[in-house]
């Protein structure tokens, strides 16, 4: 039996069991495997999902429990959207919690929370703050979705502050004007340099400003 | 132009993200890409539908846990007309992904009337509105200045906003779903978020049928469970043996069989199978058959219940042969006495047997089309018997092609 043959009768199902392995080889470059997210389970767990696909775990008696790693494709590949975008938006929900959980521990039960986001790109800032004002609520807290709103002359004058400034000013601006009142708190969530794709977030709430990170 | 377009969709004029509005210009139109050429954007385009196909079934997934959820709990304490005021889809994504989410919720949201939400039209509340009055001009959309909104009679009976937003983050689709009281302050009377995960795959479920995600996940295990190890292929395929050395050509052999076939493990990776068959051909004889052989899944480690599965397989089988047609087996050419025999009706007969090897698309385990080549060890020096490829020692001298259908 020529070589040729002998590899494709005996090695071609270990080749195509290789194929399904999502790390970079033979199959898969770099950035295929990097388009990947897995997590690593227990085979028990992933038998009982995925009976067909998994087999049963060893009998009693084995010496080490096998896991088993799950993958799945993400829904856009690196370079799709804008880096700055994919870096905030893809791990919204885990940043958006913690930004809450810290801010949510300020007020009293009957406060009315009001959010807003600062970003430039204005579907994203709205998606941040959509995503904050979901996490108050199923924290039990008042939200609404009206937006505090200061005058064009404030505005104007905030334009020219750094952000450090801009944010502890417009608070007390808002304050002030009534556009927010003694029992609401805005959760305001930002990013202070245009280069960074990190989340700050901070709480006006009776006219003082309170950085949270 | 980018605080232009975000200001004319907040409340107020020049009420939008008041605080923030002077971090915006400057990044917001660094974002324009103005350098893609057409063809890019048509690849861009081309992409993202096939990403959007994808996605549709997780996201529909997600509304149909949204509403079953509903239908477990109900938002309202009796059947109230909610205005489906907003779907904003993944950033990137367009108006088409959108369209298809408003209609399946809107499906779904009618065949489920336990839920207590009754779709409400309001045209006016998610256009823009203009109203002046003694603090000022307001312009918005109807959805965010509800007074303005009722001022005009615009809300058509309906006091409640319903927003569905999608966003991808990584590998996991996030729907967050919200309903606002259209009053003055516009407080949120719900909110809820819901995700796919990694380890979990899209659970399709009949918008007539709402089930909870563990009923249809323990539906889809009880489908699989059920699918019995034990199926009953009858195959019919047809022998053409190699041209001989003196050119002349066997005939075809068709056959007829029937047997089991085992899946020697759950996902069918490895399966056994036997067989019995006979033929009969007009003049020539007839045979019988037994066949034994052994499956391989190739495509993948287990067999799939959407599209068609390759296998390999080896196998041995006994032919036997019986009239004419056995002379085309012999080693030697029959003899003036032999064929006399045959005349006067004393029936030739042949045994042999083959080491088959072949390949077979079973199309989820109902269908199967195979072809395979024939090894037969004991045919050595028939003249009618060629060679179709050759191994070293080993001769494929009958090459097969056969269609199963499975019961």
């Amino acid at each position: 039996m020529d070589p040729i043959t002998f590899v494709l009768v005996f090695f071609l199902p270990t080749l195509a069991g290789r194929a399904t392995d999502p790390s970079p080889g033979f199959f898969h470059t770099k950035e295929e495997a990097r388009t990947m997210e897995c997590v690593r389970m227990s085979q028990t767990e992933v038998h009982e999902r995925e009976p067909a696909r998994v087999p049963e775990p060893p009998p009693r008696g084995a010496r080490t429990p096998s896991d088993v790693l799950v993958c799945k494709r993400r829904y856009l590949s690196p370079g799709e959207r804008p880096a700055r975008d994919e870096g905030i938006l893809s791990n919204l929900r885990a940043e958006v919690s913690a930004i809450v959980q810290a801010g949510s521990a300020l007020g009293e039960p009957s406060t009315v929370w009001h959010v807003d986001a600062f970003y430039p790109e204005p579907a994203v800032a709205q998606k941040i703050a959509v995503a904050a004002r979901t996490e108050l609520v199923e924290r039990g807290k008042k939200v609404s979705d009206q937006v505090p709103v200061l005058a064009a002359g404030d505005l104007s004058v905030l334009g020219h502050l750094l952000p450090q400034e801009q944010y502890p000013l417009a608070c007390a601006r808002a304050f002030a004007e009534g556009a927010l009142a003694a029992q609401e708190a805005l959760l305001g969530v930002m990013i202070v340099d245009a280069r960074e794709a990190q989340l700050h977030a901070g709480v006006c709430l009776e006219g003082k400003w309170r950085w949270l990170r | 132009m980018a605080v232009a377009a975000m200001t004319a969709a907040r409340r107020r004029a020049g009420a939008s993200a008041a605080l923030g509005a002077f971090l915006v210009s400057a990044t917001a139109l660094a974002g324009a890409d103005a350098s893609a050429t057409d063809a890019e954007r048509l690849q861009v385009e081309t992409l993202r539908a096939e990403i959007a196909s994808q996605l549709q079934l997780q996201a529909y997934d997600l509304v149909d846990e949204l509403v079953y959820g509903w239908t477990q709990r109900p938002p309202f304490g009796e059947p109230t007309p909610v205005l489906l005021a907003d779907v904003s889809v993944p950033v990137g994504f367009g108006s088409g992904l959108q369209a298809l989410l408003e209609n399946h919720f809107a499906s779904v949201i009618l065949k489920n009337a336990r839920s207590s939400v009754v779709l409400a039209h309001c045209p006016m509340c998610t256009q823009l509105v203009v109203h002046s009055g003694a603090r000022g001009t307001v312009v918005a959309r109807g959805i965010d200045a509800p007074e303005t909104l009722a001022a005009a009679g615009g809300l058509s009976g309906s006091r409640h906003a319903l927003f569905l937003d999608f966003e991808v983050e990584g590998s996991a689709l996030v729907l967050r779903a919200r309903i606002t009281s259209l009053e003055k302050s516009l407080p949120i009377v719900f909110a809820r978020t819901l995700s796919t995960s990694t380890a979990s795959p899209a659970l399709l479920r009949s918008p007539e049928r709402l089930k909870s995600a563990d009923e249809a996940r323990q539906e889809y295990l009880d489908a699989l469970q059920g699918r019995s190890p034990l199926s009953f292929p009858i195959r019919l395929g047809v022998r053409i043996y190699g041209r001989g050395n003196n050119q002349v050509l066997a005939p075809p052999f068709p056959w007829l069989s029937g047997g089991v076939e085992a899946a020697l493990t759950q996902a069918r990776a490895w399966t056994a199978s036997f067989l019995v068959g006979g033929n009969w051909m007009p003049g020539l004889g007839y045979g019988l058959m037994g066949q034994a052989r052994l499956n391989r899944l190739l495509t993948g480690e287990v067999a799939s219940l959407t599209r068609p599965d390759l296998y390999a397989f080896v196998g041995l089988a006994v032919l036997s042969i019986s009239g004419n047609a056995a002379l085309t087996f012999r080693s030697d050419i029959p003899t003036l006495a032999e064929l006399q025999a045959a005349a006067l009706g004393t029936e030739l007969h042949t045994a042999f047997g083959a080491v088959q090897l072949g390949l077979e698309l079973r199309a989820k385990n109902r269908v199967g089309v195979g072809a395979m080549v024939e090894w037969l060890p004991t045919i050595t020096g028939a003249p009618m018997i060629g060679d179709y490829w050759s191994l070293g020692p080993i001769h494929f001298q009958s090459f097969g092609a056969e269609v199963t259908f499975c019961f």
